[in-house]
């Protein structure tokens, strides 16, 4: 103490210098450790100083002199074998007390670890250290020393691992050791479990020939049959059984197999006073979890042949058999390889592989997500992933790339011209590092984690167990550099080689034409060779454009690729770019702006509708910046715009033109938002309600101003109105639906009837032919007026009166229901709901009248579905859509609307749940109606969104239903479920229709 | 399935065929066939062979049109009837859409959705029907009916008879075309045979099916007699049914097994017969889908016309046939409603699926029947709570409408056609006037 105390600072530097951090309490356990082993005990510093964790080492260092006194002595005299022990013991907490536990196992630092055995030695080292017996057995006993010969031998690997000069190149040599290891330690528990069963008279059900004719596999998954296996992780396997005798059936030899199989996973895992080793995981078997643990060659086979899914395919990549019967092994291994490269001949391969990958990321607990080395973005999983999609889609033609192991095909990969060299050497360091980081936090506890840990200690620890000059902060900035390097390269390996012309590399690697078709055509393009032309087309040259679309297109053909229709959605960035040239903003934000180009992508490759009023609207595509401007535009900002044009423009026919134009853009933008922007179906319904509402009303205000009936204003000659009818009055337009209108007017005091039902009738022609739009079609639909197509176009308010109380027909009433006046003075207004009102929500509805709705729907149904159309997939008129839900919805207000002022609203679905909350319906029957009219209604406006066609019809062509399904955030490849869905749907709610409406 | 191919393409060459046929079956059960060219035989493995849907009835509509045939090479058989001068093929097809994607309305489709499913659970399915049929002298129908080719009964060894030489060149022609034969016999009717296949993956055994149904009508064609596998010919003779034995298997154990359950059932069997029980009766327009099938069902003797089990109850729905007791593999249940001219697609498809939903909600299996349901009267019967299957058609039709099971199971779109055409179906029938009613009516009104 005395010494310590005299000069404390420089030690205490001196110590903090060596990478000790209990400085304090450093110095006296150093006394300790001299106390015990004499001087030998101060030489100890320079290894302490190159080991990982010299904290931890000296603590166990101690302990373990104190145990074997002498043996300490000895190794720590010698510099190499001081630093074997002392770095051992820094770099694992798990092993230093293994140590203190198994004493004798000190001898083993004795000698350096100058190369890892093969597995015929590991074979060899169990063979020899467990006796089996069946005459004198004892599980528990065995089981001991399996997994002391196990982690003898583990600490062997990890002294190697730890002193190796270059640790990152090391790696797989480590990794082959560790799966040669895990693949001997299985085949001793087989062993044990055959010997365990043979001497168990508690089992003694089989005979001991039965279980020596039963042959058992095991084929290795994963890391455990490509060979490169971790520290500590889930042994992945797979068995098959087999007979080798006539006189066992297999059904009997399953039973065995299956005891065998149960028994050698419980060696590895059961508790005992020798810890357990690592989880057997046997999941990947066909039909997973459900399925049988052992199954014969063929049963395999036949599982493969007719259910497996792609990413089973995949998986069997990496299959080897591991341990067991090594010829049966084989022959398995023979017989699902072919089967591996032809599965990216299966239909939607890439997708799936894909779709398999984003599950996987979707599962990772979100504040796991920064800190996972295996699976985050940026982790191990994504270059595995990469190589083995370049491995599917050129393995099938290319044998030569078809290795098990990651560091193997990625060397194959750029040996065969599918990666750069460079890239290649990048992927693969990258690979090695990320492995190494999982390696070493492994190592520390033997935990299978993937996770790097938070505290700094234990980073720093770490760091130091890789080079002792890193620090905790150094190790995690190079960590990221190599996760941003990572994410960046899957682009740069798959997609970007696409982009031939542009691609060369510094080394001169380039794709063949040939194989940049294939790997599109994998993507799902179907015409690989029109999408390698806009690709050149949209890369080549000088200007700023192609500069940036050079950097852009690797990314967008991968989104492309995600997308429905990746060929037309190819073409239209395309044309859209060449439509935009050099527009400063759109370069600015192509490149800025990585959520706008997502955005832009979406859109484009689902929504035909919003792509081709891009085209029209080329400014839109500011938008895709910011979801907000994806919102529809209230109607009081609309009115403002107006009002503003009105203003500027004296002439109508320009003002109208700009009137079109708002409305185009702001469809535009409804349609975005519906295909990338997060906007409901109430949302999209009531935007274009607005926009409808909005476009007549302005067009109604200028023509009202500006015309003149026989050289009188018209704004003198009458009170003008319009009715919103139909869906629109019920605020449930969709796109492309038609606006159903009436025209109502009061005559000015003094005006004569004549004069202002003519002026009414040429603001009406006026805004019939202002409205229509070439680009954007708009129809006017007045249908829905007292007596039909018949009828006048416009009626004044007394004409509605005398109308309405005298000659109306049912269905006139019923379409009344709907009516809302949105355009007209605040007096026009009020005596038209007024007098709709009194006949709408009638006093008595007698039966009559009932009967009579019944029979015009029953008619209907027959009459005015297009010929050929099926009534199933008519969504408007066919059974349980549209027609069905709203005719019920009617019935039901014309009944009870008067005694319940609750039901009374345009809006059907209000109106169920109105209906349900005055116990006019039940609760049930609603839902079913409920969730039939709204799939229809949404169904209808995706149609438009995706091919920018009016269809009432649900498609049956598959590309059109799939693209549909998007639109309606169904997963990918959901065509069938859509359809299904929608006739199941309607199905249920045209039998609640028929008991509620027919009875 | 890339060798299988090879195989096809190589034996093709070696047999020297001259044509071969592409079997794919209809919603309601009948075997269609297109015959193409060996030349065009690679292609259409690698794209498909389109054809109008809307030729064959009930497959899909006119706007359908387009779809492709899928030949599965591992049902590549030489047709033997058609002599080694210009050998024939066949394969059976699976219908995709022009994407590939399988089409809804393919009866094969619906069985392997369902075939899926079961593997979900990890189960796979496995068949044998006893198919029966009538043999008569021709398909005019004499004074008294259809004419039987014998007057022998149940067991009888005809001598020298047809329908002996019949058996013998049916089972060496279906052994030909690699489908075993387990057993095949004289039924109870006069010109009544039985054969029985040997158990299979559903999907072969519906498969074999449809090719037995094509060997008994050549074979009966080539020996100059006529074969019919109508459901009841006869209104004195038994129908025809195609019971069918069923057992799920978990990887190469038979699930039905239990050493220690009673009968040797095990939980999930007593689940799987409870699930069919009680979804017997909406199934029963598809297991049973003609009119004629109902004259079967309710024409007494054997038939099972209630919904119960039992075992070695020649009268149940479901019987558990004995087995011995070191044959855990051949634990299995009989179902014994379906006839021989049912669809087997849609029949296995929904078999399986009512079965596995009583295992996915754990039905209790209600107590088992020992006595002749026949010789109950109706009140003890409803005192039991044994429920009749559909008396007819019109009654099926109402039963499956209600049936969210089949229309799970079926596909919105087969469940649709299969309702459409029973409908049509029995509204013709209804404006029937039959020879029963101008019997009984004409002399005396």
């Amino acid at each position: 103490m005395a010494s310590s105390e005299s000069k404390p600072a420089q030690t205490l530097t001196a110590l903090a210098r060596l990478g000790f951090s209990d400085l304090d309490a450093t110095i006296s356990r150093l006394d300790q450790l001299v106390s015990v082993v004499g001087d030998s005990g101060r030489s100890a510093l320079a290894s302490l100083e190159r080991c990982a964790n010299p904290d931890q080492a000296l603590l166990c260092l101690i302990q373990l002199a104190e145990l074997d006194k002498a043996k300490i002595k000895k190794l720590l005299s010698k510099e190499d074998s001081s630093l074997r022990l002392v770095r051992l013991l820094g770099a694992s907490r798990f092993l230093a007390d293994y140590l203190v536990r198994h004493v004798e196992l000190l001898q083993l630092f004795e000698k350096p670890v100058s190369e890892l055995p093969n597995r015929q030695v590991y074979d060899l080292s169990f063979s020899s250290g467990l006796k089996l017996n069946s005459s004198n057995f004892d599980a528990q006993r065995e089981i001991s020393t399996l997994r002391k010969i196990y982690r003898s031998n583990l600490l062997q690997i990890a002294m190697y691992d730890l002193g190796q000069n270059d640790q990152v190149n090391g790696l797989p040599t480590v990794a082959k050791a560790l799966a040669d290891l895990a693949g001997a330690a299985l085949d001793a528990g087989l062993l044990f479990a055959r010997t365990e069963l043979v001497s168990s008279s508690e089992y003694g059900v089989f005979t001991a020939e039965e279980i020596a004719n039963t042959r058992l596999a095991v084929i290795g998954m994963g890391k455990g049959g490509a060979g490169e296996l971790n520290y500590i992780s889930d042994v992945d396997v797979i068995y098959v059984g087999e007979s080798s005798s006539t006189n066992l059936e297999n059904e009997r030899m399953l039973e065995v197999a299956t005891k065998l199989a149960t028994r050698l996973m419980r060696a590895m895992d059961v508790v005992n006073p020798e810890p357990a080793l690592w989880q057997v995981d046997a999941n990947l078997r066909p039909e997973g979890k459900a399925g049988a643990l052992v199954r014969t060659l063929d049963s395999h086979l036949a599982y493969y042949a007719k259910w497996a899914q792609n990413w089973e395919f995949q998986a069997l990549l990496k299959a080897k058999p591991i341990a067991g019967d090594l010829e049966l092994g084989k022959r398995y291994y023979e017989a699902v390889q072919p089967l591996v490269w032809q599965s990216s001949n299966r239909e939607n391969f890439v997708e799936s592989v894909q779709a398999m990958r984003e599950r996987v990321s979707a599962n990772i607990p979100p504040d796991e997500v920064d800190r996972q080395i295996k699976l985050g973005a940026g982790g191990l999983r994504d270059i595995e992933f990469t190589v083995q999609l370049l491995q599917l889609v050129h393995g099938k033609n290319d044998i030569g790339v078809r290795a098990p192991d990651t560091i193997s095909a990625i060397e194959q990969l750029a040996k065969a011209g599918y990666i750069g060299r460079a890239e290649a050497a990048e992927f693969s360091n990258h690979y090695k590092f990320l492995r190494l980081l999982e390696h070493r936090i492994q190592l520390t506890q033997l935990r299978r984690t993937h996770l790097m840990p938070i505290d700094a200690s234990t980073q720093r620890a770490i760091a130091r167990s890789i080079n002792t000059n890193w620090t905790a902060q150094s190790l995690i900035e190079d960590w990221n550099k190599v996760k941003l390097e990572v994410r960046s390269l899957h682009q740069r390996i798959f997609y970007r080689p696409l982009l031939v012309a542009v691609s060369k590399s510094s080394d001169g690697f380039a794709l063949s034409e040939e194989q940049v078709q294939q790997r599109l055509a994998a993507l799902g393009f179907v015409d690989p060779k029109g999408a390698q032309i806009h690709i050149e087309a949209l890369t080549s040259g000088l200007s700023r454009r192609a500069q940036i679309q050079r950097q852009l297109l690797p990314v967008l053909l991968q989104w492309f690729a995600e997308g429905t229709d990746p060929d037309s959605a190819l073409l239209a960035f395309r044309r859209l770019s060449e439509n935009l040239g050099e527009s400063h903003w759109y370069l600015r934000m192509l490149r800025d702006s990585s959520g706008a180009a997502e955005r832009m992508t979406v859109a484009l490759s689902t929504s035909k509708l919003a792509t081709s009023l891009l085209e029209l609207i080329p400014e839109g595509a500011a938008w895709f910046e910011d979801v907000n401007e994806f919102l529809p535009q209230s109607l009081e900002l609309l009115t403002q715009q107006s009002d503003a044009l009105a203003s500027r423009h004296q002439d109508l026919e320009s003002l109208s033109k700009s009137i079109r134009h708002i409305r185009r853009r702001e469809t535009l933008r409804i349609a975005l938002g519906a295909v990338v922007g997060e906007l409901t179906l109430s949302q999209v319904s009531k935007g274009l309600t607005d926009i409808t509402q909005w476009y007549l009303s302005a067009l109604a205000s200028e023509l009202i101003a500006k015309l003149a009936y026989n050289d009188e204003p018209v704004s003198k000659l009458l009170d003008f109105g319009i009715v919103a009818m139909g869906r629109f009055g019920g605020g449930e337009l969709g796109f492309g639906s038609d606006a159903d209108v009436m025209f109502v007017y009061d005559p000015k005091p003094g005006v004569p009837v004549a004069f202002a039902q003519k002026s009414a009738e040429l603001i009406i022609s006026e805004i019939r032919r202002l409205a229509k739009d070439q680009q954007l079609e708009f129809e006017l639909d007045l249908g829905l007026r007292p007596e039909g197509k018949n009828g006048a176009i416009a009626r004044s308010m007394d004409s509605y009166s005398a109308y309405y109380a005298r000659w109306a027909d049912i269905w006139e009433n019923q379409a009344l229901l709907r009516a809302r006046i949105f355009y007209g003075s605040a007096k026009l207004k009020e005596s038209f709901s007024k007098v709709v009102d009194n006949y709408r929500y009638p006093a008595t509805f007698d039966a009559k009248s009932i009967l009579e709705i019944r029979r015009i729907k029953a008619r209907v149904e027959n009459e005015r579905l297009p010929q050929g159309a099926d009534p199933k997939r008519h969504l408007k008129l066919g059974r349980g859509s549209l027609s069905d839900v709203e005719w019920l919805v009617q019935l039901l207000q014309l009944k009870h609307g008067n005694e319940h002022p609750s039901i009374r609203t345009a809006k059907t679905l209000e109106a169920l749940e109105a209906l349900v909350t005055e116990g006019i319906i039940e609760a049930h029957d609603a839902r079913v109606l409920a969730e039939a009219w709204l799939l229809a209604s949404r169904i209808r406006s995706a149609g438009v969104l995706w091919s920018n066609k009016r269809s009432d019809v649900l498609p049956t062509d598959r590309r059109q239903l799939e693209g549909m399904a998007r639109i309606l955030e169904y997963p990918r490849g959901s065509a069938s479920s859509l359809e299904q869905d929608y006739l199941a749907h309607t199905r249920r709610s045209r039998m609640v229709f028929e008991r509620l409406f027919f009875s | 399935m890339d060798k299988q191919r090879d195989f096809v393409l190589r034996t093709i060459e070696e047999r020297n065929v001259k044509f071969v046929r592409l079997w794919f079956t209809d919603v309601a059960g009948t075997l269609k066939s297109v015959a193409i060219a060996p030349a065009e035989i690679e292609n259409a493995f690698a794209e498909g062979i389109g054809f109008d849907g809307s030729a064959i009835e009930g497959l899909a509509r006119s706007y359908e049109a387009d779809m492709l045939a899928q030949p599965d090479p591992s049902t590549f058989q030489i047709l033997p009837w058609r002599g080694e001068i210009d050998p024939t093929a066949r394969m059976f097809c699976d219908i995709t859409t022009p994407d590939g994607v399988p089409a809804a309305a393919d009866p094969r489709n619906v069985l392997r959705r369902a075939l899926a499913k079961a593997a979900s659970m990890g189960f796979s399915f496995y068949i044998h029907p006893e198919i029966e049929f009538y043999l008569l002298k021709s398909s005019q129908i004499g004074p008294e009916g259809p004419i039987p080719v014998d007057k022998a009964g149940y067991f009888d060894n005809v001598p020298g008879g047809t329908a002996h030489d019949f058996r013998r060149r049916a089972v060496s022609m279906l052994e030909q075309l690699g489908i075993s034969v387990e057993f095949s016999h004289h039924e109870g009717g006069p010109g009544q045979n039985e054969i029985d296949l040997r158990y299979a993956d559903a999907l072969t055994t519906a498969d074999n099916i449809m090719t037995f149904r094509t060997v008994i009508k050549e074979v009966a064609i080539e020996q100059g007699v006529y074969a019919t596998f109508m459901p009841k010919p006869f209104t004195e003779h038994p129908g025809s049914g195609m019971h069918t034995h069923m057992s799920l298997f978990e990887g190469d154990t038979n699930a039905f097994f239990d050493a220690s359950g009673q009968y040797h059932l095990s939980k999930t069997a007593k689940s799987f017969i409870a699930g069919l029980l009680k979804h017997a009766g909406e199934i029963t327009a598809v297991t049973n889908q003609y009119v004629n099938s109902y004259k079967r069902l309710w024409g007494g003797g054997e038939a099972p016309s209630f919904v119960c089990w039992g075992h070695n109850n020649r009268s149940a729905l479901i019987r558990v046939p004995l087995y011995k007791p070191n044959k855990s593999q051949s634990a299995r249940i009989e179902y014994r409603a379906i006839d021989s001219a049912a669809n087997p697609y849609l029949s296995y498809a929904l078999m399986l699926e009512a079965g596995l939903k009583g295992i996915q909600e754990g039905y209790e299996l209600p107590p088992e029947t020992e006595d002749n349901v026949w010789d109950l009267s109706d009140s003890e019967r409803r005192a039991m709570g044994i429920q009749p299957l559909p008396q007819n058609l019109e009654h099926a039709i109402r039963k499956l409408e209600e049936s969210e099971l089949a229309a799970e199971v079926l596909g919105e779109q087969v469940y649709s056609y299969v309702l459409a055409n029973k409908r049509r179906e029995w509204s013709d029938y209804r404006a029937q006037v039959t020879p029963y009613e101008l019997k009984t009516n004409l002399e005396v009104l």
